[in-house]
């Protein structure tokens, strides 16, 4: 594995471990922006598209 | 969130449900970074004495529909929240609800499973995100080792634990 890309997933890693460490209640904020997302993104008719091609 | 937990709190001091724990997606949030979930998974248990030995979730389903929740399939819309409410399955569903630790969001007390019970559930049920979800336990350092192979050895998934750790935590 190059530098470039340990220091990528060290980085990644990072990040896990500070949403990790936040209080419940800020996580479920957070949470609840990504299940609106996940939403938004399984309403578009491109999604739709693809999940009727299999 | 904090919402939909005060109507299952009420639901609870109602009487309409006994002990419950958030199970799934958001039970994992308690101990590892938020991922994405459209729904809440809620393990209840019933108080005795409701004049029927038949285990039925339409008491739930009544007292929140007569309160503007709206039913959807298997799930329960409650203040915004896709709810799925279950019983446990089994002994190892009935220990992850009655060891659940409570926890507040903001001032509502809740109760989430353990984070051993939740990875000794993912690897019972199997599917793949089951599988991210317990690595991703694994990465974050926040299993009690000993509690976790107690749990395993108890219900008898020491051997699907064995299979997993060869499929997913073998060097290649």
């Amino acid at each position: 594995m190059s530098d470039w890309m340990r220091r990528v997933l060290d980085g990644k890693r990072e990040t896990r471990k500070r949403l990790a460490e936040l209080p419940f209640s800020e996580k479920l904020i957070l949470l609840e922006k990504l299940r609106d997302r996940s939403l938004l993104i399984a309403s578009t008719s491109l999604r739709r598209r693809q999940l009727h091609r299999g | 969130m904090k919402a939909t937990l005060a109507v299952i709190n009420q639901m609870q001091a109602d009487g309409v449900i006994g002990r419950y724990a958030i199970g799934g997606a958001v039970g994992a949030t308690f101990y590892l970074e938020p991922s994405a979930t459209v729904d809440i998974d809620v393990f209840v248990s019933f108080k005795h004495g409701q004049g029927s030995s038949l285990l039925t979730l339409a008491p739930i389903y009544e007292y929140l529909t007569a309160r503007d929740c709206q039913a959807k399939g298997e799930y329960i819309i409650v203040e915004g929240w896709q709810v799925q409410f279950l019983p446990p399955g089994d002994a190892l569903g009935e220990e992850a609800l009655a060891q659940a630790i409570e926890t507040h969001v903001d001032a509502v007390p809740t109760w989430v499973m353990t984070a051993e019970h939740l990875v000794a559930l993912a690897l019972q049920l199997g599917r793949p995100k089951d599988f991210t979800r317990i690595l991703q336990f694994i990465e974050a350092g926040v299993l009690d080792s000993n509690k976790l192979d107690q749990i395993l050895t108890r219900y008898g998934l020491l051997a699907r634990w064995e299979r997993f750790g060869d499929r997913f935590l073998r060097k290649l």
